[in-house]
């Protein structure tokens, strides 16, 4: 299998080099994708667009049910000294399942979910759901901006709820008050509480036509975006959709998938001759030595999407069924993507960035709203043609861009690679500490970023209408 | 003047005694070591483990004794599976999904609803208890295994020990129809002759009612040597061996390890790696001159077109390889808890595995080829002995960093090797890319038709092939 992933990754920049050679990267934008993800066919009447307010319930027949099946939990013995080598380690998921029972209030969770407005509305066919959270108090003649923040996998909507009062309210918070953010998350369709499309073919760029038809609906002309995990991708095509209607791109992932026969020769010279590549130190100290840092590294950890881009009904049936099963699951990746060398703690080192009230209530979206099987799909829809096949992965974006570069993130994007996608970098900084849930894990780093980025844009804007 | 020549003469004769002699020996040394370094066979290390809980006793002797054993359920056990299989939570297949993204739920419900209902657990015991089922100790783990005996044997018929051995997500459960095609070839109409086995089937250890190992390391290696213990505690000096899937290894490994205990090495299925330079240009040329790399017509229509067949299908099904060798107590955490969920990923291989074109049908071709007791039976045997997430870690501990420079990927296979080529199987080897490393292929047959799991789905060809194949290593 090492061979095959390997042979894959020649192939795709084989065939990567060719369109290289024959193509040049075009400024066209990517067009709106329509769809109609209803069940059945779709009807004549005209769509619905009401917009209603949401709250999350929940009933004791939900929690009971829950309750019987983590008291009838069937573990398997650890490997000894196996730590988190092999996935989640039994004996920490116990403690976990046992706090869960016993301390865990989702009742109460719910009433957090629900201190932010939450509304859905229908689109293309299916009812979208978003938190829209809009400041308290505004200075006087200052306008709040509207901000998209996309969620990804195994997150939701809930992974923003630390970083919303910092961008809504920042004076409170000891941070700035020049800009200040009204924030829209919705969840992407298939996630939480957002209908699941009934039909095949929903990818990234559906996603994003939809959420770029929600913020229409909401009244916004202009906006700006937020993403890291598939909200990077989402809200990348949101930017390649509707260049005009967005203000600045901001993101905590920036994968380039589109490799080609620079990329290899940086790769292959890149430690040797930074400068000629436009490595930075920080970017070599990230990257190598590449074939532990970047190839093995991959392949450890990207089991998960292998088996959910070819077989998600499958991988998805028996975690909608077992909540314990649903938890090693997802907790395995909060543990290994905030930091790789937790895989070698006992207890996944999972404690030490997040509390389990967090990961809980993360957990029981998916599970209150049997969403784990669809949210898996996206990746099939989105990679079973393989990586750097698909259209907007050859298109750039031209919108502004900030990037924020965390250093535990699985794998590190250079600012030189990068950019020849986003041509447009504003921002790209080396955070000091963090992992992939950036806004869980490091709201306050992750807010001031968005903030100075902003704040560039928005000068450059008032530069450019004098 | 004799006196005077004598001396010249024995001091010549002398020299020359010693540098014919030290030529002699020299030039017979290395005659000798030149006959002996092409009959010197490589070999496997056997090595020895522990798998047992905490540290090995180095007091006293280790228990050699085989006890029978019986598989037993109870009423508690039945009903716990039935509350699960009634709570179970579905999520709709997407509109004419079939097979592509899986398991479809749909049809999955239709399994469930005769798994609650009409399938007998107690009964499908008595089904499994009907050969000798037994257990022995062996390097700090329960070995368990069948031992079927031919009930007949006519005077004079040597029985030959034949030890079969399954693989994932199969058990020992997948030879039940095979066995009295190889035990009593007359009264099931194979008319082979002079050939009759008695059969052996270990249960690789982490699967079924074998004990899982509590040590890292456990692979194929191990298995070959633990099952080569078995044998020997048996009685056994020589015997066949057949395989597929991680049987097909572990068998592989066994003919590495000692190939003088081996008397044939059938395999319906062959590992071999398509890396390489040799193997790349062979690819290549395969497609256009195929006689010139010594491939068959039959070969160049089961291996091309080569990236959709090679690369292409084999990436659309390995997904599940991919996650178990890297995280396996991720993904077999929730299939030991949710019994639905372990039938939808165990029988999705059934199908896909069986025939490539059951993916596009609603009900996956299932029971097209296999009966539903027989399925969920061996479902049934991964869940009774909660042994999901063990069997996957198999895939962790034989996957290492560095493929090619495993011990048993530079040792030949010398021993007498029949391959039986089934249409279906997930990958194709030709024999001329086997002989690379199997350099003793006496038997190689493109069976008509057949998948992955060739005991299960077609017994009496394969049992045919076998035969064929030990009846012409005993002619040889």
């Amino acid at each position: 299998s090492c061979s095959i992933m390997l042979l894959e990754v020649f192939l795709v920049l084989g065939t990567v080099i060719i369109y290289f050679l024959l193509s040049k990267k075009k400024e066209e934008t990517l067009p709106f994708k329509e769809g109609w993800w209803g069940k059945g066919q779709k009807p004549d009447t005209e769509e619905d667009t009401t917009v209603w307010p949401f709250k999350v319930e929940t009933t004791e027949e939900e929690l009971s049910d829950l309750f019987r099946r983590l008291d009838h939990a069937r573990f398997t013995e650890p490997l000894e000294n196996s730590c988190f080598h092999y996935g989640t380690n039994s004996m920490y998921l116990r403690k976990v399942i046992s706090y869960w029972k016993n301390q865990f209030n989702w009742k109460k969770q719910v009433e957090v979910l629900n201190k932010y407005p939450q509304f859905k509305t229908k689109i293309q066919g299916i009812d979208i759901h978003f938190v829209h959270v809009k400041p308290p108090r505004l200075p006087e003649g200052q306008s709040a901006k509207p901000l998209l923040m996309v969620h990804g996998w195994p997150g939701s909507f809930y992974e923003f709820y630390k970083i919303i009062p910092l961008l809504t309210d920042p004076a409170s918070h000891g941070l700035s008050d020049e800009h200040i953010f009204e924030v829209i998350c919705p969840s992407i369709p298939g996630y939480g509480f957002s209908e699941a499309p009934h039909k095949k073919d929903f990818n990234s760029v559906s996603a994003a036509s939809i959420f770029y038809e929600l913020m229409l609906r909401l009244g916004f002309n202009e906006f700006y975006a937020q993403g890291g995990d598939w909200g990077w991708l989402i809200c990348t095509n949101l930017a390649q959709i509707a260049p005009n209607h967005m203000k600045g791109l901001h993101l905590n992932l920036a994968s380039v998938t589109n490799m080609g026969f620079t990329h290899l020769l940086s790769i292959l010279l890149g430690r040797y001759l930074p400068g000629l590549f436009g490595f930075q130190d920080e970017d070599v100290r990230r990257m190598f030595p590449f074939l532990k840092k970047g190839l093995y590294r991959i392949l450890l950890e990207s089991g998960y999407a292998h088996i959910q881009a070819t077989k998600p009904d499958t991988v998805g049936c028996g975690l909608n069924d077992s909540p314990v099963g649903l938890a090693a699951y997802i907790l395995e990746k909060f543990s290994t993507w905030t930091d790789l060398e937790f895989h070698n703690l006992e207890d996944g080192g999972l404690e030490r960035k997040f509390n389990l009230d967090d990961l809980l209530t993360n957990i029981m979206i998916y599970w209150v709203s049997g969403c784990i099987v669809s949210s898996m799909r996206f990746y099939k829809e989105n990679l079973q043609k393989g990586i750097g096949t698909q259209k907007h992965e050859r298109l750039t974006v031209q919108v502004p861009t900030g990037i924020a570069s965390f250093p535990n993130e699985v794998m590190h994007t250079p600012q030189a690679w990068a950019q020849k996608k986003y041509t447009n970098i504003v921002s790209f900084h080396f955070m000091p500490r963090g992992g992939h849930f950036a806004a869980l894990e490091e709201p306050e780093l992750l807010a001031e970023d968005i903030l100075q980025f902003v704040g560039k844009v928005e000068k450059e804007q008032l530069w450019r209408k004098k | 003047q004799i006196i005077l020549c004598l001396p010249r003469s024995f001091e010549y004769s002398q020299k020359n005694a010693v540098l014919v002699s030290a030529a002699t020996l020299g030039v017979g040394g290395m005659l000798v070591y030149w006959l002996r370094s092409r009959h010197k066979i490589k070999t496997i290390e056997m090595g020895d483990g522990w798998w047992g809980l905490g540290e090995r006793l180095v007091k006293g002797k280790e228990d050699e004794s085989i006890h029978p054993f019986k598989i037993e359920t109870s009423d508690k056990e039945i009903e716990d599976l039935h509350r699960r299989l009634e709570q179970a939570r579905y999520a709709p297949p997407l509109e004419g999904a079939a097979f592509h993204y899986g398991f479809n739920s749909s049809y999955l419900q239709k399994v469930v609803a005769y798994w609650r209902n009409q399938f007998d657990w107690r009964k499908q015991v008595e089904v499994l208890n009907k050969y000798p089922h037994f257990q022995t100790n062996i390097e700090g783990i329960t070995i368990h295994f069948i031992h079927v005996k031919p009930s007949y044997v006519p005077h004079g018929r040597a029985v030959q020990p034949l030890l079969m051995v399954h693989g994932w997500p199969g058990s020992f459960y997948e030879f039940y129809k095979i066995i009295p095609f190889l035990t009593e070839p007359a009264r099931h109409g194979l008319n082979e002759g002079d050939v009759v086995f008695e059969v052996i089937c270990p249960s690789i250890p982490g699967y079924g009612f074998s004990e899982a190992p509590h040590q890292k390391g456990f692979d194929t290696i191990a298995t070959a040597r633990i099952f080569h213990k078995l044998m020997n505690r048996l009685g056994f000096k020589e015997y066949y061996l057949q395989g597929g899937d991680w049987g097909s290894r572990i068998t592989t490994n066994m003919a590495q390890m000692l190939p003088q205990s081996v008397k044939g090495l059938h395999l319906n299925f062959v590992f071999i790696s398509r890396q390489g330079l040799r193997r790349m240009i062979s690819v290549m040329l395969g497609a256009y001159v195929p006689w010139l790399v010594g491939l068959t017509r039959e070969d160049v229509r089961r291996t091309y077109p080569f990236i959709q067949k090679n690369i292409y299908e084999l990436l659309r099904e390995s997904g599940y390889l991919h996650i178990q060798a890297t995280k396996p107590d991720t993904a077999g955490c929730g299939l030991n808890d949710s019994p639905v969920g372990l039938a939808a990923y165990i029988l999705e291989k059934f199908s896909t595995w069986t025939d490539k074109s059951f993916l596009h049908k609603e009900d996956g071709g299932l029971e097209s080829k296999y009966s539903l007791d027989e399925l969920l039976t061996n479902v049934m045997i991964y869940w009774v002995t909660s042994s999901i997430v063990s069997s996957m870690r198999f895939y962790k501990e034989n996957f290492s960093k560095y493929p090619g420079l495993t011990a048993d990927a530079r040792v030949g296979v010398y021993v007498p090797t029949g391959i039986a080529a089934f249409p279906q199987e997930l990958v194709h080897t030709p024999h001329a890319w086997a002989k690379e490393i199997f350099k003793n292929i006496i038997n190689y047959s493109y069976m008509p038709h057949g998948g992955h799991f060739a005991a299960f789905e077609e017994p009496k060809l394969l049992a045919q092939d076998i035969m064929h194949f030990v009846r012409k290593v005993e002619q040889l």
